[in-house]
């Protein structure tokens, strides 16, 4: 173990291979600001510029650009409420509130010191026990990941509190748009229209963007020339009391996004949002949650860093991916002529050894990097909207084009941009939209093959221990609250007495 | 610009130089001839899938070989959607321009025979098919069957849970025709990779699978699972999978390739086909070729022109009956 642990920063450590770890955790910064471009493009975009380095050198580096990205996929989201990569949509909720509050500063910072805790937590895990967790990992096989996906349903219906019912309404929504295209399983076109660019679905990168940047900008320009966020630069640099406040938020979070991201095919988008909606219900400070609660800026970026590094779980100890970056990941490995399997630890120790210190070393410059220019970026918020507006609308168009070189996109994101904006003005919440559209096809696969094993009896889902386990747990989270707020009320009269967190509740 | 412009130059020098060497004797089957010579500007190579896949590598290799030998510059561009229909469509609207190209498979085949679309492959102009890939019919390691026939065999009995990846697939053919040859029935289970497919045979949801071996060997050089049969015309010289007995020696008349390779959009002159084709030709004598064929695995079989337009007929004729099911 230690030997290992050695033979890995002597492997890392080389001018050669920090200066590269340092390029990739900022082009992967960069590429997670901008919208459309996500990690998975980015790496496979700057794949070929590698093939010229050693393999160590290329994994490095474009790991680098992996979780580089979940840094910088945050800092569009709380600037101007348009995520730079899907792990970061939850983060908008709360994130973008801090920032109208001019609170841009803290949140930018919390977002690079949860990423930080996460990273190592989730290094330290990746180090200790990749293999047995692999094989746990394992037993979540469709009957289960069926089961893990209705918790996700549960999740993104109570998501924003009170509002349940619009809520619901919003994730069925989703849902019902990812159904466009071409079915899985079966392969039947649905609301296609004769259209070949909707056989793939609606994507989910298209409505993202158009929903949340392109939304936000019409509904600024109707409700006309406001005033930039006027925040002193006192306000702008995080405070210990942040941090402390956070703390719980950020060791939940990388929990929570560690054991999403070791599932195969689950990623850390799912991850994000599990983790908000768990917080959002056992945090301290669960009233100010989607007002701008810096814990819910914590929780789901902890929990997107810690998913991407547990990624790395099943892709490094049994060759499958972890998600779509990995999957991309693994292809590098084989141009590079490495085997992935279960044997890469033991055939190739210094490689994988060399990548996961190199994730130490990673993220240690991310923090260095992203901690100082968080008061930095959030001064981009004194620009006037005038020409702060254009801005936003240029970068969306370009990067809905540049994410399939498709004019297609583009109307994609200019129709959802209105549905946007229309949601707003009626005050229905878009996350829930957003993320029953991602939920959706991994829930119709989920049920597909759970069908297919059980012949047509999804009451298969209950002879797995695991499957059961998830859905008490997804009904627990809808029964419990109901069943605990008389109780509490009970309680918070004892609590005010002895004077205990008065201020939390 | 000043680079391009080298380029054009040592390009029109080469082609001098080629036009005189086969001096008379009819056409050149090289660089399309010496008048009217096709010359290629900013071609384009679409990938009908996203980054990362095996089309994109595939795709990746052909465009830099093309590079090496024309001298051209080639932008690979991944136009993804519709299973691939999205980039056929794109190729099939550019129909008559020659600097498109399209790093295709059998897509290009089981689409039209399956979905709506508004080309088959008589729209296009095929290349170069670059090699075939086989599958090997892998077990986990534990499993109680030994060969093909024990599948074959349980098929027959209690029944026997494959998994396949997609309506259209590979493994979908494959499986479909060993039921047609063996008169059997599989219960499926849907996946959307093959790596998805492994985690289903190493967590036990599924018995078999049908799997490229350039994505199973991490699997199998483990030991954690096993192949029985290879579902090709003959074993492969690989030694990784040299021992696997093929299922046509097990009395199981199967075997199916998935092809990759290169078309060109419809209606393009004969000089610019048979430029690409002499580019092709060129690619496959090249170390990268070599390389990308054994690094995957595959089966080193490239045709070219009017051979590769037959061998696709055969093939959509094949699909077509193992998809009538």
């Amino acid at each position: 173990m230690l030997e290992n642990l050695l033979l890995g920063f002597q492997t890392a450590l080389t001018v050669e291979n920090i200066l590269w770890c340092f390029v990739g955790v900022l082009l992967g910064t960069v590429i997670g600001l901008l919208p459309g471009l996500g990690s998975t493009t980015g790496v496979a975009i700057l794949l070929p510029i590698t093939f010229a380095f050693e393999p160590v050198t290329a994994l490095i580096m474009l790991a680098g650009i992996y979780y580089g990205a979940q840094y910088g996929g945050t800092i569009t989201s709380v600037l101007i409420s348009t995520p730079g990569e899907a792990a970061s949509v939850v983060t908008t909720i709360d994130g973008y509130q801090m920032a109208k509050q001019g609170r841009a500063g803290p949140a930018l910072a919390i977002s690079a010191i949860g990423s930080f805790i996460a990273a190592i937590i989730s290094l330290v895990l990746l180090i200790a026990v990749a293999p047995p967790l692999a094989t746990i990992a394992l037993e979540f096989q469709p009957v289960e990941m069926f089961a893990v996906m209705i918790l996700g349903l549960v999740i993104v219906v109570t998501f924003q509190g009170g509002a349940l019912i619009r809520g619901a309404l919003m994730a069925v929504a989703g849902l019902l748009v990812a159904t466009v295209g071409i079915a899985p399983g079966t392969g039947e076109e649905r609301f296609t229209f004769g259209n070949v660019n909707l056989l793939s679905g609606i994507p989910f990168v298209e409505v993202m963007i158009g929903v949340f940047a392109l939304g936000e900008v019409f509904y600024q320009i109707r409700l006309g020339a406001a005033e930039p966020i006027k925040a002193r630069f006192k306000d702008m640099v995080i405070k210990r009391k942040d941090i402390t406040d956070s703390m719980p938020a950020i060791l939940r979070g990388s929990g929570i996004g560690f054991a999403f991201g070791v599932l195969p095919g689950a990623g850390s988008t799912l991850a994000s949002f599990m983790s908000y909606g768990i917080e959002r219900r056992v945090s301290r400070n669960k009233a100010s949650f989607g007002k701008g609660a810096i814990q819910g800026v914590a929780s789901p970026e902890s929990a997107n860093n810690a998913a991407a590094n547990a990624n790395f779980v099943p892709t490094l100890a049994l060759g499958i991916p972890g998600g779509a970056t990995t999957a991309v990941l693994l292809g590098a490995f084989t141009i590079f002529g490495l085997q992935p399997g279960p044997l890469l630890f033991e055939s190739q120790p210094e490689l994988v050894w060399g990548l996961l210190v190199s994730f130490f070393i990673g993220n240690v410059l991310l923090l260095v990097l992203n901690l100082p220019l968080a008061p930095v970026f959030a001064q981009m918020l004194r620009i006037p909207y005038g020409y702060l507006y254009p801005i936003i609308l240029l970068t969306s168009l370009i990067g809905a084009y540049a994410v399939s070189n498709n004019m297609f996109s583009v109307w994609l994101v200019l129709v959802f941009g209105v549905l946007g904006y229309l949601m707003k003005e009626v005050d229905l919440p878009m996350a829930p939209f957003v993320l029953g559209l991602v939920l959706g096809p991994l829930f119709e696969k989920a049920l597909v093959q759970t069908s297919a094993i059980g012949q047509g009896n999804l009451g298969v889902v209950f002879e797995s221990p695991i499957a059961v386990g998830v859905l008490a747990f997804a009904a627990a989270m809808v029964v419990v609250p109901k069943l605990i707020r008389p109780l509490r009320k009970a309680f918070a009269g004892n609590r005010e007495r002895v004077g205990e967190d008065a201020g939390l509740f | 610009m000043k680079s391009r412009i080298t380029t054009a130059a040592i390009g029109a020098v080469a082609i001098a130089a080629l036009a005189g060497c086969s001096s008379s004797a009819g056409a050149p089957a090289g660089s399309g001839g010496a008048e009217g010579a096709f010359e290629p500007s900013d071609v384009r190579m679409i990938v009908p899938f996203s980054a990362g896949g095996g089309s994109d590598a595939s795709g990746r290799a052909i465009a830099s070989g093309l590079e090496s030998a024309t001298g051209a510059t080639i932008t690979v561009e991944n136009r993804e959607g519709g299973s691939g229909a999205v980039g056929y469509s794109h190729l099939h609207a550019q129909a008559g321009n020659p600097d498109y190209l399209l790093a295709s498979e059998t897509t290009l085949l089981s689409l039209p025979l399956t979905t709506d679309v508004a080309y088959d492959y008589t729209s296009f102009t095929p290349i170069m098919k670059l090699g075939d890939d086989y599958t090997l019919v892998v077990v986990p390691a534990d499993s109680p069957f030994q060969s093909c026939t024990d599948v074959v065999d349980a098929a027959r009995g209690e029944g026997v849970v494959v998994a396949v990846s997609g309506a259209i697939s590979l493994d979908e053919i494959v499986f479909t025709l060993i039921e047609q040859d063996q008169d059997v029935t599989f219960d499926r289970v849907p996946f959307e990779s093959g790596s998805e497919v492994i985690a289903g045979l190493l967590g036990g949801t599924v018995e078999v699978g049908s799997l490229n071996p350039g994505e199973v060997l991490g699997q199998l050089e483990s030991g954690d699972l096993r192949a029985l049969c290879s579902l090709s015309e003959e074993r492969y010289e690989y030694e990784q999978i040299a021992e696997v007995p093929t299922a046509i020696e097990e009395g199981i008349d199967v075997s199916f390739a998935q092809w990759r390779g290169f078309i060109a959009p419809g209606g393009i002159s004969d000089e610019a086909r048979d430029y690409w084709i002499a580019a092709a030709e060129e690619y496959v004598a090249s170390e990268a070729y070599t390389q990308y064929i054994e690094e995957n695995l595959m089966q080193p079989n490239a045709v070219y022109g009017d051979e590769f337009v037959e061998y696709l007929a055969e093939n959509s004729a094949d699909l077509e009956a193992a998809l009538a099911e």
